[in-house]
């Protein structure tokens, strides 16, 4: 354990002054990029969300109105769902396939490696340009429903709220997975191999390997790869834009897009600003969930002991 | 100070955490001595026609010692960036629009300039254009808007092929449209194409089955601020007729997953997969682009079908009357911008629009129909434009903004059965108010 830190130091900082470590003015342009970037407009936002402002003359306050009007919005609330349970969708769909492949790819033959780097050519393309893609894909007349009715029926993938959240989902899934499969990919590679030797030796076979040292060797990987597909999640908005546009009806309207709607076709920045805000809370709150449930802040090695 | 300030802050704020670009910054006094010297900003929405626009702003320029600057900015950002530079030091002397709800909210914040004393100065101003489009950028009884492009009426396309082999005409009444839809039904062809995913080509039966039962005055009314007569016996009619021809299968199962944007309706006609499809003017030079021949011989094209017993007339059309220009209330040299605005009914106008394609709304167009790309066809639509006694813009566009996307989530959850006449009603009902 190289990297640990030494033992037993009554006053770190003053051994930390004299290596020369850097002190407060070496983290002042990234706070300050941050705090005017990020943080100020954070709180612009909050002041917006209690106005009425259409961006022509100045911001009018109105108190709460714009947030009574967000709790009595169904629209709102299914927003909601619907960004939950396309991000669960995605964790559970894009998981599995990605520590497999990863794991996959991790082994050193060399039809592996060209076939791996196949696989992540959809990581190279724009979340717009996929959309573009699987749209035309689709297209129930000219596209792949047309050739599979058995499969797709009249083909009116976009015109049900299931089949359109399946298609979010499945596009979603060939574009992140590759990223999620580099990701596992790296890990599985650090696992030492005498660990595997010596599961041979006590006569366990594949399947028995893979539950019994890949992957509690990848669970760190496993919650850096999930919290990277909650954020994704919860954050997508081109691939609804281009694909479903939030329809049928509201049907796809998730609460990024919802915001999108307010702020950028109807000019009504209040109310999209408090959008906003319930994003930002709730984002930050299921990231703090999850780093507490997972361990993830005081997380250690799993190779203690090898 | 501290207001402009403020505002200053709060759109930094929008545009940072919305994460798109702004242009606005704006420091110092508004008004007309901020601008700059000797010059007028026109803004334009960046496509293929601002050729027109640059040869028009060339040829003012030659006379002028105010010259014209044409900023094009790239279509899809035009109406953001419009709405977030409009009330700053930034903002152009005249603008591009669509006129109506488009450019209410800046009548309503005392941004635009009435062009009464304009006109008063040159009566050609409004006399020159036709009546039913120059109307549609007249708020409140004040023209705000001069026609600055081509007319979009929006007609019933047919493929020729396809009604010979069913051995149909094109249908002249709603009656007749109805039986078409069953005789194409029997030959396993969708009677019509519809690219409901973009939602708006949904909308254009909506505006022409109101107009035909009901007449343009319902529409109006519901905009002037009395939603009740979304809930009128003519109202309830008009839907009963479109879900009549939903439930016969006129547009198939599938047109919630079909868009016209990426060419996928006008491929269902253009194949014989279709026989029909209600589309904008542009439909033409659509299909031309990708097959001149077969546009030639097969893309028939009408005026919407009459309904008997409505009161709407059945020359009434609907559609993008046409594109605007508006003048900002504190522009530096309006005199200038009137003798800008007095090229927009110019032979040479005329001559270049029609030249590209573009059908404009003057009176002097007629004479110089035969230049056009394709005089049969510029015809047929002058006519229908001349002739109409009421021209409806489209009602995403009469409303103002806010009112586009719960509009267009209505009207496709109506066409796709997840919401009944009640439904759509209650939702047009809520639609935020126009003033």
């Amino acid at each position: 354990m190289t990297t640990r830190a030494p033992q037993g130091r009554t006053r770190p900082g003053a051994a930390d002054l004299q290596v020369g470590r850097p002190g407060v003015v070496w983290a002042l342009p990234a706070a300050l990029f941050f705090g005017l970037f990020a943080l100020l407009p954070m709180v612009l936002v909050l002041v917006l969300s209690f106005t009425q402002w259409s961006g022509l003359g100045s911001p009018e306050f109105v108190g709460t109105e714009n947030w009574s009007r967000l709790l009595d919005d169904p629209v709102m609330l299914k927003s909601i769902g619907l960004s939950l349970v396309l991000t669960a969708l995605g964790v559970v769909t894009q998981t599995p396939v990605a520590m497999l492949l990863g794991v996959w790819a991790a082994g050193h033959q060399w039809n592996r490696a060209v076939l791996s780097a196949i696989f992540f050519v959809p990581l190279l393309l724009s979340a717009a340009a996929v959309s573009v893609l699987w749209r035309a894909v689709l297209d129930p007349n000219f596209g792949v429903p047309a050739q599979m009715e058995w499969l797709f029926g009249d083909g009116n993938l976009f015109g049900n709220q299931s089949t359109a959240i399946a298609v979010l989902v499945f596009v979603s899934l060939w574009q992140f997975t590759p990223l999620h499969a580099l990701i596992y990919q790296g890990a599985a590679k650090a696992v030492p191999p005498m660990l595997y030797e010596a599961a041979e030796i006590d006569g366990a076979g594949r399947v028995r390997s893979f539950f019994a040292i890949t992957l509690p060797q990848l669970r760190n990987t496993m919650i850096t790869s999930v919290i990277l597909m909650v954020v994704g999640g919860l954050t997508t908005f081109d691939t609804v834009l281009i694909l479903t546009n939030g329809g049928p009806g509201t049907d796809t309207t998730i609460t990024a897009f919802y915001m999108y709607q307010k702020a950028f076709r109807g000019f009504d920045f209040g109310l999209a600003s408090a959008i906003a805000v319930v994003l930002v809370v709730a984002a930050t709150a299921i990231s703090l969930v999850m780093v507490r449930l997972s361990g993830y802040d005081k997380m250690r090695s799993e190779l203690e002991g090898v | 100070m501290n207001t402009r300030t403020r505002k200053s802050l709060t759109a930094a704020a929008v545009a940072s955490a919305l994460v798109l670009p702004l242009a606005a910054c704006s420091s110092g006094d508004s008004g007309g001595s901020s601008r700059p010297e000797n010059e007028i900003h026109v803004m334009v929405y960046g496509d293929a026609t601002n050729k027109v626009e640059q040869q028009m702003v060339d040829t003012f320029n030659k006379t002028s010692d105010v010259k014209v600057v044409l900023d094009t900015i790239p279509g899809a950002d035009y109406q953001q960036k419009l709405q977030t530079i409009i009330d700053t030091n930034a903002a152009p002397d005249v603008f591009f629009n669509w006129g109506g709800g488009s450019i209410e909210p800046f009548v309503d914040a005392d941004l635009l300039l009435p062009l009464d004393d304009f006109i008063a100065e040159d009566p050609q101003l409004q006399d020159a254009f036709l009546p039913a489009v120059f109307n549609s950028a007249v708020i409140d009884g004040t023209p705000y808007g001069i026609p600055m492009r081509g007319t979009q009426p929006v007609m019933l396309f047919h493929n020729k092929q396809v009604l010979a082999d069913a051995g149909i005409e094109a249908p002249q009444t709603w009656d007749e449209l109805l039986a078409a839809v069953e005789t194409l039904k029997a030959q396993g062809v969708t009677p019509i194409a519809l690219g409901g995913a973009d939602q708006w080509p949904t909308l254009m039966w909506y505006q022409y089955a109101f107009d035909r039962v009901a007449g343009p005055e319902l529409f109006e009314k519901a905009l002037a601020g009395e939603p009740d007569v979304w809930d009128s016996a003519e109202s309830h009619e008009a839907l009963d007729k479109l879900s009549a021809l939903i439930d016969a299968g006129a547009f198939g199962t599938n047109f919630d997953s079909v868009k016209f944007t990426d060419g996928g309706s006008p491929a269902l006609l253009r194949t014989g997969k279709a026989a029909f499809e209600l589309m904008g003017s542009w439909n033409y030079s659509t299909h031309y682009d990708v097959d001149p021949a077969w546009t030639d011989a097969n893309l028939g094209y009408t005026a919407f079908p009459a309904v008997d017993g409505g009161k709407g007339d059945a020359a009434n059309i609907t559609g993008n009357t046409n594109n605007f220009y508006s003048v900002l209330a504190d522009t530096r040299y309006p005199d200038a911008v009137r003798d800008f605005l007095t090229l927009m009914y110019s032979d040479e106008f005329v001559e270049a629009q029609l030249a590209i394609g573009n059908l404009p709304t003057t009176t002097n167009t007629e004479q110089f129909l035969d230049q056009a790309a394709s005089p049969e066809y510029a015809a047929f639509q002058f006519d229908l434009v001349k002739d109409a006694p009421h021209f409806q813009m489209s009602w995403d566009q009469a409303f103002p903004p806010a009112a586009g996307t719960p509009l267009k989530i209505a009207v496709q959850q109506f066409f796709s059965g997840q919401i009944d006449a009640d439904g759509f009603i209650a939702a047009m009902k809520s639609l935020p108010a126009s003033r």
